[in-house]
């Protein structure tokens, strides 16, 4: 049953994943991004990695997918599509880059088998849950802390890097 | 997978539940006897429809999204950390861990005080 | 789901009754709503079809069913159909999550000539020990449906207010979720049950070497947690798109924002979309602050005793203490859903800028503001002696 689950999610990942490549419209691209993110939070709580698959939900399906839906529908972007789409070196750059990606990919799960060792199964009930979520912040604040405030920091320069570039020459927002 | 199935069975009813009303909405309502080119234009108050291509939208809609992904993950963050706050004061740790999320607040504090002076968020 | 089939189908029926009771609350919802507004400005409202016009429900069920069906021209169809279905999905998966009222336990019971065995069974769509961030997960995909309902219609109007609305919703979502930091700091848990049954008995804490007690007030959230319970709800105004924050659906400049091209039955799940965002609010703000379904100063067990004194069984009394404090809990969610109502008819609209400042400028400062001064005052409770 549960690896029938697996692999029904798994299923709909790798389809969801294929029409955001295949299809046409951007729009339905970021859509069907969307659901496949979505897939991949409940993969998540099948493999019982609960904190992570509601921080997925948030962060990427609730946060990241709304600005990539706002700005596709906001921008007129015939033009550009037809750019990206069309000319032989760029098409040989993306199939370049596809090739890259799918070594990387290849070479990383290669090089993964048999580094984790999967433990026995246990069910975790709603204070099972709890208990994993505090063990991990556990982790994160006392072994990752330095990282942790790197990334504080990190996201203050996004921020501000975000700020300048939109106020560069010719924007709406520029500075005259 | 005992949490999941349940969540997922919702999922599923919610989205049959909602086409099926969409569906019986189609199948009861009258039809459309006589097609016009004036009925099926989108509305706009009466007037002509005007297409530009052109539309200008102001950047701060993008600027709003993009900072809400950045404060969205530095919050996400500090729910790992108040669930375990007590623990960490249990243990006689409480200085310790009370700074370590001071310094990141500090500079969450000092990023969102600097687009604020900056005028990012200015809408007018 | 469950051991055996019986267990597996009261779930599942569990599951779609609660759903369904999130869906039945809409006519009730705007009834109150028409009738409230029309009490406050001192107007009639619908009072011919039925006794207090409580038919007029069924009328417009019946009227929104024979609309005919209709698509704008350029409009793209598909996404023009799924975006109330989204609509529905955010308000529906919260509100599963969270606790209706005391989990049932079954002793051992004779059905269909079978002996079933003792149950559990929690009066909740699904306990999940991440609960909170959940729900917040639910809500956050509530942006979807508006932009797919804004660019799916191929209108200006819909179009900028789909644009509008998730501005509006992803920036009031930072101080939704900031204001809760503090709760989860005094409670430390994401599960609802532990943060409802923290709030049971009289208010008493822990204060530098001295436990203080006041026993005239419930234990409730709200007494630990005023700011944040104050900002969660001036937030959760936002996320439902209501007045004094419907920017998107502003008559005056935009029609009716992401809606305008839509009719019939669909516009009603908008609407069921809505006002489930709204059941979610009042039911987290119960939750968190105002002691989930118990009883100020009445414990579950009493009413369990009171059932069983007066010649019930014990599966009986069971459902029963459990039913009690469903309609308890359902009690001091309407309260908190009529407040929606109340300000709605009270307040004027907000202008955009003065609602993206507020967001921002005020709301998220202060917030964190509380998030401080709570992990504060509980380092200074823990290690201070006085």
């Amino acid at each position: 049953m549960e690896g029938l689950l697996f692999y029904i999610l798994a299923a709909f990942i790798l389809v969801f994943s294929l029409a955001v490549i295949v299809v046409a419209n951007p729009i339905f691209s970021a859509l069907f991004l969307v659901l496949s993110m979505i897939s991949l939070a409940f993969m998540f709580f099948l493999l019982q990695a609960y904190f992570i698959a509601t921080v997925q939900l948030i962060v990427y399906a609730g946060a990241v997918m709304v600005l990539f839906l706002m700005v596709l529908m906001l921008f007129d972007l015939k033009k550009e599509i037809d750019i990206f789409s069309s000319g032989q070196r760029l098409g040989g750059l993306k199939i370049a880059s596809a090739g890259l990606l799918t070594g990387l990919l290849l070479w990383s799960i290669h090089y993964s088998i048999g580094l984790f060792q999967l433990q026995p199964e246990k069910v975790l009930d709603a204070q099972g849950q709890m208990e994993q979520t505090k063990t991990l912040s556990v982790i994160l604040f006392t072994k990752y802390l330095f990282a942790f405030e790197a990334l504080g920091f990190l996201l203050l320069l996004i921020a501000i890097g975000v700020v300048a570039l939109s106020r560069i020459k010719g924007g709406t927002h520029a500075r005259d | 997978m005992e949490t999941l199935l349940p969540i997922l069975f919702l999922f599923v009813f919610v989205v049959i539940f909602g086409s099926f009303l969409v569906f019986i909405a189609s199948k009861f309502g009258p039809k459309v006897k006589a097609p016009s080119q004036v009925k099926e234009e989108s509305y706009e108050c009466g007037l002509e429809v005007q297409e530009s291509k052109t539309t200008k939208i102001s950047i701060r809609f993008y600027l709003t999204a993009i900072l809400f992904i950045l404060f969205d993950i530095e919050i996400i963050f500090m729910y790992p950390w108040a669930v375990a706050y007590k623990d960490f004061l249990g243990s006689g740790k409480g200085l310790y861990i009370f700074l370590g999320m001071g310094v990141f607040l500090a500079i969450f504090i000092y990023g969102l005080f600097w687009e604020i002076k900056s005028k990012a968020l200015e809408w007018e | 789901m469950g051991s055996d089939i019986l267990e597996i189908s009261i779930n599942a029926i569990k599951l779609i009754v609660i759903f369904l009771l999130m869906v039945q609350l809409v006519p009730f919802l705007v009834w109150v709503e028409r009738r409230g507004s029309a009490f406050i400005q001192n107007r009639f409202g619908p009072n011919r079809v039925g006794p207090l016009g409580l038919l007029q429900l069924l009328a417009d069920a019946i009227k929104f069913l024979w609309k005919e069906e209709f698509v704008p021209q350029k409009g793209r169809a598909f996404l023009f159909y799924a975006a109330p279905v989204v609509a529905l999905l955010p308000g529906a998966l919260a509100f599963a999550a969270i606790p209706l009222s005391v989990p049932v336990y079954l002793e051992k019971f004779e059905l269909f000539g079978q002996t079933w065995g003792p149950y559990r069974i929690a009066i909740q769509g699904y306990e999940l020990g991440i609960g909170i961030v959940f729900v917040l997960d639910a809500s956050s995909l509530g942006a979807y449906s508006l932009l797919m309902a804004g660019w799916g219609s191929s209108n200006k109007y819909s179009l900028l207010g789909a644009l509008r609305a998730s501005a509006q919703v992803i920036s009031y979502e930072l101080s939704l979720g900031l204001s809760l930091v503090g709760v989860l700091l005094l409670y430390q848990s994401f599960d609802f049950s532990d943060i409802i049954s923290a709030q049971v008995g009289p208010l008493s804490f822990f204060f530098a070497g001295h436990d203080v007690k006041v026993p005239f007030l419930p234990n409730w959230g709200i007494f630990y947690q005023p700011l944040g319970a104050l900002l969660f709800f001036a937030a959760t105004f936002a996320e439902t798109n209501r007045l004094p924050f419907d920017l998107p659906e502003a008559e005056s400049e935009l029609v009716a924002g992401y809606h305008t091209e839509y009719g019939g039955l669909k516009m009603l799940m908008f609407y069921i979309g809505e006002y489930g965002h709204m059941l979610v609010a009042s039911a987290l703000m119960v939750t968190f602050f105002f002691g989930g379904y118990h009883i100020p100063f009445i414990s579950i067990e009493g009413v369990r005793t009171f059932f069983l004194d007066h010649g019930f069984s014990l599966n009986g009394s069971n459902l029963l203490t459990s039913l009690v404090f469903h309609l308890v809990f359902l009690l001091k969610v309407l309260f908190f859903l009529w407040v929606f109502i109340w300000v709605r008819w009270t307040l004027p609209r907000f202008r955009y800028d003065q609602l993206m400042d507020l967001g921002w400028k005020v709301m998220l400062p202060w917030a964190l503001c509380n998030t401080i001064v709570t992990a504060l005052v509980l380092l200074v409770a823990k290690e201070a002696r006085f």
